[in-house]
């Protein structure tokens, strides 16, 4: 694991030395910013604070195929990736990094996901630090921080005329090497470390999790929901764009004969999410749907795995155009008066 | 047990019989006896009373049934299901010598080594019998290890009855069957009422007992509350929960009730956990 | 100028009726521009409401969002009233929701807001960045606004949202009380952007649709927001036929823009909510604005004016030209 360093003016060439990965980078259309397979280093932006829709999508794509097959026939055709395959998310943000750490914990409990896990095991994650937060960001209070090497192989920081790459893993290491990259030194990781105490102190929002869990289950019945609920529009904004929701939906699709079972972004925001084939849906209004959001992420995801599947990224606060407010709900939730979860 | 390496990819099975349980038509219940295409699978192959499988039509989609045959009737799987959505009405129009996908065994199953030396009562109603009946041919097939085995099963008319011709041969065996419907039918000797009036008729001794109970969420609670008022504590009770299902492995997150999921965690629930989780009654 | 306590004294007193149920109004937003819809059940809450130039969203989206539970045996349902306040252009989407019969008249209570205008969020940010401002207000042709104990003033191009620029409706067109006096019009709309649009050639529209179409990650926000679209099914949610996939590509996410452009004609109200609230950017308002222009200049037609008017596709003439038939 070392200290490298690279001029900024050598972005381009740095991104088109990676020959032997397929490399992904933060790359704007319009306002939109995306991590898409760099075909043109000069695209690349580092620019966005938070890239529009997370990162996930490198490992969960919105949609993808899991096999394919003839209608007719009953040969099936797995579109697994290759795990030895050579992938590389240049730009990465730590929190999104992060949230992969805490989505590996789902897909490989008991039965193993080879599609999620042969893309991670595949991908070196190359991070890009923040020196600026958005408005909404709370990363430190998820176990998180602007410069957190959490789930990265290799850390970078904009240091003005240079960015400063620290590897964490010889995944890292291999990525310097094949980008040749300059060794870096004290005076590098000094400023960074500098650079990484400040961007701490600028981001402006925070929740105490202390009790969340555990008290949540507590507050199944209470009306504080509806305060929120009541003008959620059961859209697939906060959760398509979380880096952590991570549910699915499976399809079968044919075009004349030839068939795919594919799977596709879903959300427990929808109505149809839940609802049984004889038309009862136990989660009928978005108060259960919305008390269901917030309660996996902050009780039901952590009593299972032991980690709160939420990394402070603040997309579904900046993204909702009502206004639901993540951090908001968890502090008006530590005020409400729970009671012993209620028995049938 | 399914491809370690993938389990998205289903087997294909092959089905040897299919036929009717209730009169053909809309909700109608009809019953599939599958085996697998390669053979090889069945050295792999091993189920519990309670567990499920994905049963899939290739093109339609694929939905999650329980496995309505035991362990101990070997050769074959049978899944008895009812018509009602998309996927469902596609597999109903399966017959003997067609194919269709299984994707399992999958979910938990009812703790049949724990219950040895137990007496089982099986309160059931509807296509609520399926999950009920491998536990019910389970004990059968394993008479010297369990009790008494009474079963308690309604349906809405006689018609409605799901395994018909398994009734006589319970009452052969010396297992007690009663039998309910909702509404007088002209000849019908047995009871007449909901299923959990039923219970309070036969008012099985919680000694040494253990109920299971599968049928629509309004018969799991009154049965669930009359089986309380008969002495059952939660522990001696055991039911199936049902939830919009796509992935069956834990991993598609829509079938949670709290942090259970139903697919992986279930379906197959003590009442004394189910207490604990307000959603599970949702 | 709306004198807030008089507002939020009117809403107490709406709200507190017997026969009302629910108020639907806006309240402060937790960060920067930020408003939120709220909807107020207790007179308590009625302080909360607010009425100034972040109040962007549509509150009569919120009346058919409402999603009712099933009635237990032996109760009778609420049919009490749910009142709502409304800007020129979210009172459209109530007339239009009225000539649609979505709902009777008299179950509404409608609260005019005459409006001169509301921020785009997206030009705020660009200008103030995080900043949430300490009071935002309009002031003859500017708009003031006060943050950091300083005070902006800028041309309301700038900053406030595009449909205001042209907008023909600032005083509602259905109301059964108006909270201010009415504003003055200023504006006219010559569906410019849709002229600009159609200098495209086929082959630039269709590259710029699919694009636009390509980064949609069918979230629904667009159907969700929009007070038009409030069927009981979707249509793309719709299993036995499925006539859209789930899956995102550029045909499944074109199919679906495209019928929902087209369910939308004769129809849209231009609240432009949809456009507001997508996350990716996709300028869904230049499908319904070619239409609306279209439905205008064929049939003579624009939704959401009349009280009285019979839907567009439920009205037939035998005078209707039919060049949209291709």
């Amino acid at each position: 694991m070392g200290d490298y360093k690279f001029a900024k003016d050598k972005l381009a060439e740095v991104l088109s030395s990676l020959g032997d990965y397929q490399v992904f980078a933060p790359t704007p259309a319009g306002d939109v910013v995306r991590f898409l397979e760099v075909k043109d280093p000069a695209a690349v932006t580092l620019e966005s604070a938070n890239s529009t829709v997370p990162p996930k999508e490198l490992m969960f794509p919105e949609t993808e195929t899991l096999f394919k097959y003839r209608l007719g026939d009953t040969g099936l055709d797995p579109s697994v990736p290759d795990a030895s395959a050579r992938r590389l998310v240049f730009g990465i943000r730590p929190c999104d990094a992060m949230a992969y750490t805490i989505v590996d914990n789902l897909f490989s409990w008991d039965f193993t996901d080879p599609y999620y896990l042969n893309r991670r095991e595949n991908t070196t994650l190359v991070g890009f630090a923040c020196g600026d937060p958005c408005a909404n960001c709370f990363c430190p209070s998820m176990g998180g921080a602007p410069a957190s090497e959490k789930g990265l192989d290799a850390l970078m920081f904009d240091l003005g005329d240079t960015f400063y790459v620290k590897t964490l893993t010889d995944k890292g290491d291999a990525f310097a090497k094949a980008a040749g990259l300059d060794a870096a030194g004290d005076a590098e990781s000094k400023a960074a470390e500098k650079q990484a105490e400040e961007a701490l102190g600028k981001v402006k929002r925070s929740i105490d999790t202390a009790g969340i869990p555990e008290k949540l289950p507590s507050l199944y019945d209470h009306p504080f929901w509806e305060q929120f609920s009541d003008r959620c529009l059961s859209c697939g904004i906060c959760t398509f764009l979380c880096p952590t929701c991570h549910c699915f939906d499976i399809q079968d699709e044919a075009e004349a004969f030839n068939a795919r079972r594919a799977r596709m972004w879903d959300t427990c925001m929808f109505a149809e999410y839940t609802v049984h084939t004889s038309g009862h849906n136990p989660r009928p209004t978005r108060k259960e749907r919305t008390r269901n959001r917030i309660s996996h992420k902050y009780s039901y995801f952590p009593e299972k795995f032991d980690v709160i599947a939420c990394v402070g990224c603040g997309r579904c606060i900046n993204n909702c155009p009502v206004n639901i407010d993540l951090l908001d709900i968890l502090e008006k939730s530590k005020q409400a008066e729970g009671k012993e979860a209620k028995t049938a | 047990m399914m491809d370690e390496s993938n389990p998205y990819l289903p087997y294909i099975v092959k089905v040897e019989d299919a036929w009717y349980e209730t009169p053909v038509g809309d909700r109608a219940v009809k019953t599939f006896k599958v085996t697998f295409e390669d053979e090889k699978v069945w050295d792999t192959w091993s189920h519990r009373p309670g567990n499920c499988a994905m049963v899939g039509r290739l093109g339609i989609g694929e939905s999650m049934f329980c496995i309505s045959s035991s362990p101990t009737e070997e050769g074959y799987l049978r899944f008895s299901i009812m018509q009602a959505g998309k996927v469902t009405s596609a597999i109903h129009e399966v017959d003997a010598g067609d194919t269709l996908t299984v994707r399992g065994p999958l979910g938990n199953s009812f703790p049949m080594e724990e219950w040895e030396g137990k007496n089982i009562v099986s309160i059931g109603g509807g296509i609520g019998q399926a999950p009920l009946r491998p536990v019910i041919n389970y004990v059968r097939a394993n008479k010297d290890k369990y009790g008494d085995l009474k079963v308690l099963y309604g349906a809405r008319t006689s018609d409605l009855h799901c395994f018909k011709t398994e009734f006589d041969e319970y009452s052969g065996e010396g297992t007690a069957c009663h039998l309910a419907i909702d509404v007088e039918e002209e000849g019908w000797p047995h009871f007449v009422g909901f299923v959990p009036d039923l219970l309070m008729e036969v008012a099985p001794s919680p000694e040494n007992t253990i109920a299971v109970t599968c049928g629509p969420p309004i018969l799991i609670k009154f049965v669930t509350q009359n089986l309380e008022k008969l002495g059952f504590t939660p522990d001696q009770i055991y039911t199936t929960l049902e939830e919009r299902m796509k992935c069956g492995i834990g991993k598609c997150g829509r079938c949670n009730v709290g942090s259970m999921y139903v697919c992986k965690d279930g379906p197959v629930f003590s009442y004394e956990t189910l207490k604990k989780i307000p959603e599970a009654f949702a | 100028m709306v004198d807030l306590k008089e507002l939020q004294d009117k809403a107490k007193e709406v709200i507190s009726r017997d026969d009302v149920r629910r108020l639907i109004g806006w309240q402060r937003g937790t960060y920067g521009f930020e408003s939120a819809p709220i909807v107020v059940t207790d007179a308590s809450d009625a302080d909360k409401l607010i009425f100034d130039p972040t109040c962007v969203q549509n509150p009569a989206s919120f009346i058919t969002l409402e999603e009712k539970r099933p009635v237990p045996r032996g109760q009778e349902p609420d049919t009490r009233k749910v009142a709502v306040m409304v800007k020129g252009c979210d009172s459209r989407a109530i007339v239009q929701q009225l000539v649609e019969k979505a709902y009777p008249r008299e179950n509404v209570i409608v609260m005019g807001m005459p409006c001169r205008g509301v921020i785009d969020r997206r030009k705020a940010a660009a200008l103030f960045g995080d900043v949430t401002p300490d009071e935002v207000k309009l002031d003859g042709d500017k708009v003031v606004v006060s943050l950091n104990s300083e005070t902006k003033e800028l041309a309301r191009g700038d900053i406030l949202a595009d449909k205001c620029m042209r907008c023909r409706y600032p005083n509602p067109l259905v109301s059964d009380e108006l909270m201010t006096e009415e504003v003055e019009k200023w504006g006219a709309d010559e569906f410019a952007d849709v002229d600009e649009f159609e200098k495209m050639s086929p082959a630039d529209k269709w590259k710029f649709w699919e694009e636009q179409f390509s980064k949609c990650i069918r979230c629904y926000s667009c159907r969700n927001v929009c007070p038009m679209c409030y069927c009981v099914e979707c249509v793309v949610a719709k299993l036995k036929p499925q006539w859209t996939r789930r899956s995102t590509d550029i045909s499944e996410n074109a199919a679906y823009h495209v019928q929902r452009a087209w369910h939308l004609s004769g129809r849209c109200i231009e609240c432009m909510e949809c456009q507001r609230v997508c996350p990716v950017d996709i300028p869904i308002m230049t499908l319904n604005r070619k239409m609306t222009r279209d439905v205008k200049e064929m049939f003579d037609y624009e939704p959401g004016v009349d009280v009285e008017a019979e839907p567009l596709l439920a009205c037939y003439n035998p005078q209707d030209p039919e060049d949209y038939i291709m």
